[in-house]
């Protein structure tokens, strides 16, 4: 990973005035002839219009539509706060907009831990750990996890209080910021580790479908700022329900700014995050996933319209259709390798959108919606939005990633019991043990316990691991864990086809 | 205009008569069976037993499907369809409700049954992009009525939702002064295979709170009123299939002006 340069020149030929320019610009930002993949705070380089990084599986491609964009002085990119840290530094071009694991470990490597990315607060596992300790930092390090303090009793979206119909007691604390004086339901917090989420293809998160959120029997809720319906997909426990909340939110807790963001630094923060997209472009073993009939890349995410259903519209993942019958005068230009690449891409779309599995006992599909507990479907029932593949509707649903039995064990996790004291839990019962409740800390109810928004699956290959507690390390542990939870019988074709596919999104 | 007064209280008796009329309906209670026919998304199957009759039902088009931990309410008359794709008679129109009785959970091949394959229902909502075809006027009060579950007051997809969905359309254009939601819970015992089944009081309450919460985020420059009734009685509006149970299990939105 990363022997490209990240200026590297694009495919289209109009854009190498703009790389050179680019370049030159960016010459010695860290001291060196090429700047590094890592984009620090404040260096003050210029972020193309096209900017291409390498990862295992290829090229992720990341536009900045009106770009290039002058980086000096913006709050992303510039630390709001004394010790350096700001939004780029989880939220990283080269990451497609996330962080991976490996850019977290190379970083700790570089800087001997001194990066403000290991900032004590929420870049280690808990603050009243030894700080100049790798092994304080291990749940960033090996699984991409940042500390998330949730208040207790819970608050709903958009910050007001809920009474929660659960208790919630701490099983285990192997890291200390669920117990003591300072931490911990008693002292009023609640400590969750996930995955920072990607800063891209903001117009697909935001956009609303249908007027209801069918998962929790309401019309959708208002936007405090604008009176219109919230889409719901932007927090992995929703608990900010537009952008204004999520930065606000961000400044407070990960940037641990004490002043409120001002009125401009929002406006440039909102303003960048819409104009932000990214996906593979290139894959190295079938080459760009725009050609040979394909149409898929970072360039279709900006020009389509975010919030179409892809079983009343285009299809999920149809971008590949082009690769399914190619051609045998165009197969002939192909190296073998190319070709089973290309038509594995294809194969595994269809996998994706036609391989039929019972669903069971998972909240979000099989409650209290009425679909039925088992319902038969595929991997498209949730996501289901055309080009992007997050959900239409609000995305909380219980795959059981971070709840038992479901869940992999994981003894560096704390461990929570939830008892419901009011109706038990649909699936769980009235105690229900989980590593982190999820949408539950946002809305009080227990049906909602261990519900996760659903991920983006847009540049997946640039940030790995995966699901909100990280417990699939790469795209076949994704796979594999559905295959566990769901018994659905995939072939080692299909699951190879499926990592294929998402090593190209 | 003796004889109008005599037609009218012909009429009402007459609709509160074919709203209780439960002849040649059924309703059970039963643990539902998962038949694992498999025509694409959203076909299995779902049977039910009639432990008084030994009979068995397919109620696969409830629009609230059965949860195979727990046992259901069932609502529904004999279709008129001789078909059996599950491999029983089908009810339909059906409703079943999950209650809090703990089932063991069975699921049984497809046997050579087709099962269903998935179509849309007639009540489904079109994306926000669609604009909703706006009625007309003249406008006056109006009451849209929303069904539940038994015992529950969350939104059925592709029913309540489908029914809002239209009152909302016709709230927009019609602009009344405020909007009054009336719970309603059927409180009244009754057993049905053996179990006492009854709606909790607090169901009206919450039903009407939900609807007003629903009505203040799609109309929120309307006021909303809540009220909430115990002791339902049967309608005759049509959206409750002609399901006497059902359309006691309801919230009404009266459009005031």
């Amino acid at each position: 990973m990363g022997k490209r340069p990240m200026h590297s020149l694009p495919q289209r030929s109009f854009a190498l005035p703009l790389a050179v320019a680019v370049l030159a610009l960016s010459v010695g930002a860290r001291g060196g002839d090429v700047p590094d993949r890592w984009w620090a705070p404040g260096e003050g380089r210029v972020l193309p219009a096209i900017l291409d990084y390498d990862n295992e599986n290829g090229t992720l491609r990341t536009l900045t539509v009106g770009g290039p964009l002058n980086t000096a002085g913006h709050p992303f990119f510039e630390p709001l706060v004394k010790d350096g840290r700001a939004c780029v530094t989880c939220h990283q071009p080269a990451d497609a907009m996330s962080l991976s694991a490996a850019s977290a470990r190379r970083q700790w490597d570089r800087t001997g831990g001194k990066d403000p990315l290991f900032a004590a607060y929420d870049g280690s596992n808990c603050p009243t750990l030894p700080q100049d300790q790798r092994a304080s930092h291990s749940l960033l390090l090996d699984r991409g996890l940042i500390r998330i303090q949730r208040p207790w009793p819970t608050k709903s979206f958009n910050g007001k209080p809920v009474k929660p119909d659960f208790t919630i007691e701490v099983v285990r604390d192997p890291n200390g910021c669920n117990s003591g004086p300072n931490y911990g339901p008693k002292a009023g917090k609640i400590s969750v580790y996930r995955r920072p989420r990607p800063v891209a293809n903001m117009k697909y998160l935001l956009a609303v479908g249908f007027p209801f959120d069918p998962k929790q029997g309401y019309a959708l809720p208002l936007d405090p700022d604008d009176g219109k319906p919230q889409s719901g997909n932007l927090m992995a426990d929703n608990r900010a329900g537009n952008l204004r909340l999520q930065m606000e939110d961000a400044a407070t807790t990960h940037l641990q700014m004490l002043k409120a963001l001002s009125e401009d630094e929002r406006k440039q923060l909102q303003d960048f995050e819409l104009r932000v997209f990214t996906a593979m472009q290139m894959t190295k073993a079938g080459g760009a996933v725009d050609s040979g009939g394909a149409k898929a890349g970072p360039a279709r995410l900006r020009d389509s319209e975010p919030g179409a259903l892809g079983s009343i519209g285009e299809p999920v993942w149809s971008e590949f259709k082009g690769w399914e019958n190619i051609p045998a005068e165009d197969a002939a230009k192909l190296t073998p390798q190319q070709l089973a690449f290309r038509q594995s891409v294809a194969r595994g779309a269809r996998v994706f959108r036609e391989k039929m599995f019972l669903i069971s006992d998972t909240a979000g599909i099989n409650s209290r919606i009425g679909f039925g507990n088992p319902v038969r479907n595929s991997c498209v029932f949730c996501h289901n939005m055309s080009q992007m593949g997050n959900d239409v509707a609000p995305g909380q649903v219980d795959l059981g990633t971070t709840t038992l039995p479901f869940a992999d064990p994981w003894d560096d996790l704390p461990l929570f019991k939830v008892t419901c004291t009011g109706r038990p839990h649909p699936h769980y019962g009235k105690v229900i043990y989980t590593y982190d409740p999820g949408f539950a800390l946002t809305s009080g109810k227990c049906a909602d316990v261990g519900k996760i928004t659903l991920q983006s699956m847009r540049g997946l290959s640039a940030r790995a691991p995966y699901f909100s507690n990280g417990l699939a390390r790469d795209l076949r542990g994704v796979v594999d864990y559905y295959e566990r939870r769901y018994s659905i019988g995939y072939t080692e074709q299909e699951k190879q086809d499926l990592v294929n596919l998402m090593s190209a999104l | 205009m003796k004889s109008l007064a005599v037609l009218a209280a012909l009429v009402a008796a007459t609709t509160a008569q074919a709203a209780q009329d439960t002849a040649g309906l059924v309703r059970f209670v039963a643990c539902p069976v998962y038949r694992d026919t498999d025509a694409g998304r959203k076909s299995g199957c779902w049977l039910t037993d009639d432990r008084a009759t030994g009979k068995r039902w397919d109620v696969t088009e409830s629009p609230y499907k059965p949860d195979w931990n727990f046992a259901v309410l069932v609502e529904g008359k004999p279709s008129a369809h001789a078909a059996q794709p599950c491999g029983a008679p089908a009810l339909d129109p059906v409703r079943t409700s999950r209650l809090d009785i703990p089932c063991t959970r069975h699921m049984i091949p497809a046997e050579g049954f087709p099962g269903r394959r998935y179509t849309l229902p007639r009540r489904n909502i079109g994306p926000l992009s669609v604009a909703r075809a706006v009625p007309p006027g003249p406008y006056a009060e109006r009451t849209f009525p929303v069904y539940f579950e038994f015992d529950k007051d969350f939104l059925v997809y592709q029913y309540d939702d489908w029914l809002i969905d239209n009152a909302v359309t016709w709230i927009r254009a019609a602009r009344p002064r405020k909007l009054v939601v009336t719970g309603y819970a059927a409180t009244q015992a009754q057993m049905v295979s053996g179990v006492k089944l009854a709606e909790r009081p607090d169901a009206a309450r919450e039903r009407a709170e939900t609807i007003a919460e629903t009505m203040r985020r799609l109309v929120p420059d309307i006021p909303v009123e809540t009220k909430w009734k115990t002791a339902a009685k049967p309608t005759d509006e049509p959206e409750a299939d002609g399901l006497p149970w059902q359309s006691q299990r309801r919230a009404e939105i009266r459009a005031v002006f």
